[in-house]
C-alpha cells in the first residue's frame, strides 16, 4: 500500500517534469534557432534542416564591418543616461511615496503607474513633431528624454518598495541623533537600498535596451539603436537573416548576463515592484 | 501616519509656499518626478488631442493645418474609415484571447513548478526568463522566418512529418501567428509571477483543507486563487495593457498585412501617419482613442486590483 502511493507520486513527479521539458523546450527554441541561424551561410539558411553544414562566423565578421558597434553605442548611451536620470528623480518620489502619508498619496502613485500605460504609438506623434520642432529628432538626447517617460514610473514603484522595506525606525533614530531627513535619507536609507537601486537600474537598462517604437520612428541614422537594426537587414535583395540573427544574439547576450545578475529580484523588476518575492 | 512637522518660530511671513512645503513634506520629493511625467506625458496627449483636431499632414508647415472641429472623429465613428472598427474589434479580440491564454497557461505551469522540488527547476526558470530578455523586433523577425512558407524550420518540420505545409504569415492565420509568439513570448511572465505568487501562499489553509478531505480542485478554487487575488489581477492587468498596445510583434511580422488582416489599432495608426500618408490628423484621431481605450481597461484593471488588495 505504502509502496504504491509511493510509486505513483514517483510517476506523477516524472509526468510534472517531462510537462515542464517540453514547456522549457518550446521556450527556448527560437533563441537557439537565432543562435543556429547566426552561424549559418547564406545558402544554408534557406535549407532549416542543414543543422551542422556549412557553419560560418561571416555574418558576425559582416556586422561588425558594417558598423554595428555604432549601434550598440548609441543603445549603450541612451540606456544609460535614461536609466540614471530616471533612477534620481524615481528614488525621490519613492521616497515620498513611501515614508509619508497624505490623503490624494495612492492616487497620486497610481497616477505615476498609469505614465506607463501610454501607448508607444499614441505619443509617438507628439514626441516626433515635438521633436521635429525642437531639431532633436535623431538624437540620443531626444531618445533619452522619451525614455524617461516609461523608466521613471517604473523606478518609483521599484524604489517605493525597496525603502518601505528599510524600518522607518532607522532613519527617525539618525534624525533624533541630529541629521536633518535629507542626511539620514542619505546615510541610512541609501547603503540600505543601493542593492534594489542596482536591480532597478538594469531593469531600466534592459527595458531601453530592447526598446523598438520610439528608436525606429525618432531616429534615422546617428542616433539608430540595436533594435532598430533589423529594419535595415530588410533589404530589396532580401532578408539578411544570418546578419540578424548575429545581432539579436549579441544584443541578448549583456541582457542575459544582467538577467543572471538580477536574478533575486526578477519577480519584483516584473511586477513593479509589488511583489517581494 | 501623517507627519506633522513643529510650527518652527519664525515660521509666520515666510509666504505660502515655504508653509505649504511645510505642511506637505512628500511635495519636494514627489515634485520633481511628477513635474517630469507631466512634461513628458500631459504636455504631449494635449498636443496630440490639438493635433487630431486639424487636417495636418506630414511635412506641412504648422501653418497650412486648418482646424477641422472633430471631422476626424466623426470619420472613424461612422464607418468613413471602413479599416478603423476593424482595428478596433482584432485589437481588443487580440486583448482578451492572449490575456486568457496567457494566464490560464502561465498558472498551469506556475503550479507545475510548485508542485514537486526537482534540481532541473533553476535550468528551467532561466530558461523561461530568456522570450523576455530577447529583442522583440528581432525575435519577431526569427519568428518570421520560422514561420516563412517555403524554407522555414515549421512547415520543414510539418512536412517531415505530416506532408502538410502551412501558410502562417496568410489572411486567416496571421492573427493567430502573431497570437502564437505572443503566447511564447509572454506565458513565463505570467508563469514567473504566479510561481512567486504560489511560494509565498501560507501553508496553514492547505493543511486544514487537508484534513476536511476537499479535493485538489476544491483546493484550488477555494484556496489558492482567492489569496492569489491581487497578483492574478497585477498579472492580468500588466499583460492586457501590453497585449492593447502590441506593436512590435506584428509590426514586424506583418505590418498590418496581409491587407487588413493583422491591422491592431497601434498599427492603424502607423499606417494612417507613415511617410507614403502622412495623415497626421487623422492618425492622431486613431491614436487618441487607443489612448482612451487604454486609458480605461487600465483603470478598470487598477480598479479591481486595489480592490483585490483591500480584500
Amino acid at each position: 500500500m505504502h509502496s504504491k502511493r509511493q510509486a505513483k507520486r514517483a510517476a506523477g513527479k516524472t509526468g510534472v517534469l517531462i510537462l515542464l521539458i517540453v514547456f522549457a523546450i518550446v521556450e527556448i527554441f527560437p533563441f537557439l534557432w537565432m543562435l543556429s541561424v547566426s552561424f549559418r551561410t547564406r545558402v544554408g539558411i534557406y535549407d532549416p534542416g542543414n543543422l551542422f553544414g556549412n557553419l560560418t562566423l561571416g555574418n558576425y565578421q559582416e556586422i561588425f564591418d558594417s558598423g554595428i558597434l555604432k549601434l550598440f553605442l548609441n543603445s549603450f548611451i541612451v540606456a544609460i543616461f535614461s536609466t540614471l536620470i530616471s533612477l534620481v528623480l524615481g528614488t525621490l518620489a519613492a521616497y515620498g511615496f513611501a515614508r509619508f502619508n497624505w490623503k490624494k498619496r495612492e492616487s497620486r502613485a497610481f497616477w505615476v503607474l498609469s505614465q506607463r500605460f501610454l501607448p508607444a504609438m499614441a505619443v509617438i506623434i507628439p514626441y516626433y513633431l515635438m521633436g521635429a520642432v525642437a531639431g532633436l529628432l535623431d538624437t540620443r538626447i531626444w531618445l533619452i528624454i522619451c525614455y524617461i517617460g516609461f523608466n521613471l514610473p517604473f523606478a518609483t514603484w521599484m524604489m517605493r518598495g525597496f525603502i518601505e522595506d528599510v524600518p522607518r525606525e532607522l532613519e527617525e533614530s539618525a534624525m533624533v541623533d541630529g541629521c536633518s531627513r535629507l542626511a539620514a535619507l542619505r546615510k541610512v536609507i541609501f547603503p540600505l537600498v543601493l542593492p534594489g537601486m542596482v536591480a532597478t537600474a538594469i531593469f531600466c537598462v534592459i527595458n531601453c535596451w530592447n526598446e523598438f517604437v520610439f528608436a525606429n520612428f525618432l531616429t534615422t541614422i546617428s542616433a539608430k539603436t540595436v533594435p532598430v537594426s533589423v529594419m535595415t537587414y530588410l533589404t530589396v535583395a532580401g532578408v539578411k537573416w544570418g546578419e540578424m540573427a548575429a545581432t539579436g544574439i549579441l544584443a541578448v547576450l549583456p541582457v542575459m548576463i544582467f538577467a543572471i545578475a538580477v536574478q533575486k529580484y526578477m519577480i519584483r523588476g516584473l511586477t513593479f515592484g509589488s511583489v517581494k518575492g | 501616519m501623517r507627519e506633522k512637522s513643529p510650527r518652527l518660530p519664525g515660521g509666520h511671513g515666510r509666504g505660502w509656499l515655504s508653509d505649504y512645503l511645510r505642511r506637505n513634506q512628500h511635495v519636494k520629493f514627489i515634485a520633481p518626478a511628477v513635474a517630469v511625467l507631466f512634461i513628458l506625458s500631459i504636455i504631449p496627449t494635449i498636443f496630440l488631442l490639438l493635433i487630431s483636431l486639424t487636417n495636418y499632414q506630414l511635412g506641412w508647415d504648422f501653418s497650412r493645418a486648418e482646424f477641422v472641429g472633430l471631422a476626424n472623429y466623426i470619420r472613424l465613428l461612422t464607418g468613413g474609415d471602413a479599416d478603423f472598427w476593424h482595428a478596433v474589434f482584432i485589437s481588443l479580440a487580440f486583448m482578451v484571447i492572449a490575456t486568457a491564454l496567457e494566464m490560464v497557461l502561465g498558472f498551469i505551469v506556475a503550479l507545475l513548478l510548485n508542485k514537486y522540488e526537482f534540481k532541473a527547476k533553476a535550468v528551467i526558470i532561466g530558461i523561461m526568463i530568456i522570450p523576455l530578455a530577447m529583442t522583440p523586433s528581432i525575435a519577431g523577425q526569427m519568428w518570421k522566418l520560422m514561420f516563412n512558407s517555403e524554407y522555414g524550420l515549421l512547415n520543414y518540420i510539418l512536412r517531415g512529418l505530416f506532408d502538410v505545409s502551412v501558410v502562417w504569415l496568410s489572411k486567416d492565420l496571421a492573427f493567430w501567428s502573431i497570437l502564437i509568439v505572443d503566447i511564447w513570448q509572454f506565458t513565463p511572465f505570467v508563469a514567473l509571477i504566479m510561481y512567486a505568487g504560489l511560494r509565498s501562499v501560507p501553508a496553514e489553509p492547505y493543511e486544514s483543507a487537508m484534513v476536511d478531505g476537499a479535493g485538489p480542485a476544491r483546493i484550488l478554487f477555494s484556496i489558492t486563487i482567492p489569496m492569489m487575488k491581487k497578483l492574478i489581477f497585477l498579472a492580468l492587468l500588466l499583460r492586457a495593457v501590453d497585449a492593447l498596445k502590441l506593436f512590435d510583434t506584428a509590426y514586424v511580422l506583418t505590418q498590418g498585412g496581409p491587407g487588413n488582416a493583422t491591422e491592431f489599432l497601434s498599427l492603424h495608426v502607423y499606417r494612417l501617419v507613415n511617410a507614403q500618408n502622412g495623415l497626421i490628423g487623422r492618425g492622431a484621431a486613431v491614436a487618441v482613442i487607443l489612448l482612451a481605450v487604454v486609458t480605461v481597461v487600465s483603470r478598470v484593471l487598477l480598479y479591481l486590483q486595489r480592490r483585490g488588495e483591500d480584500a
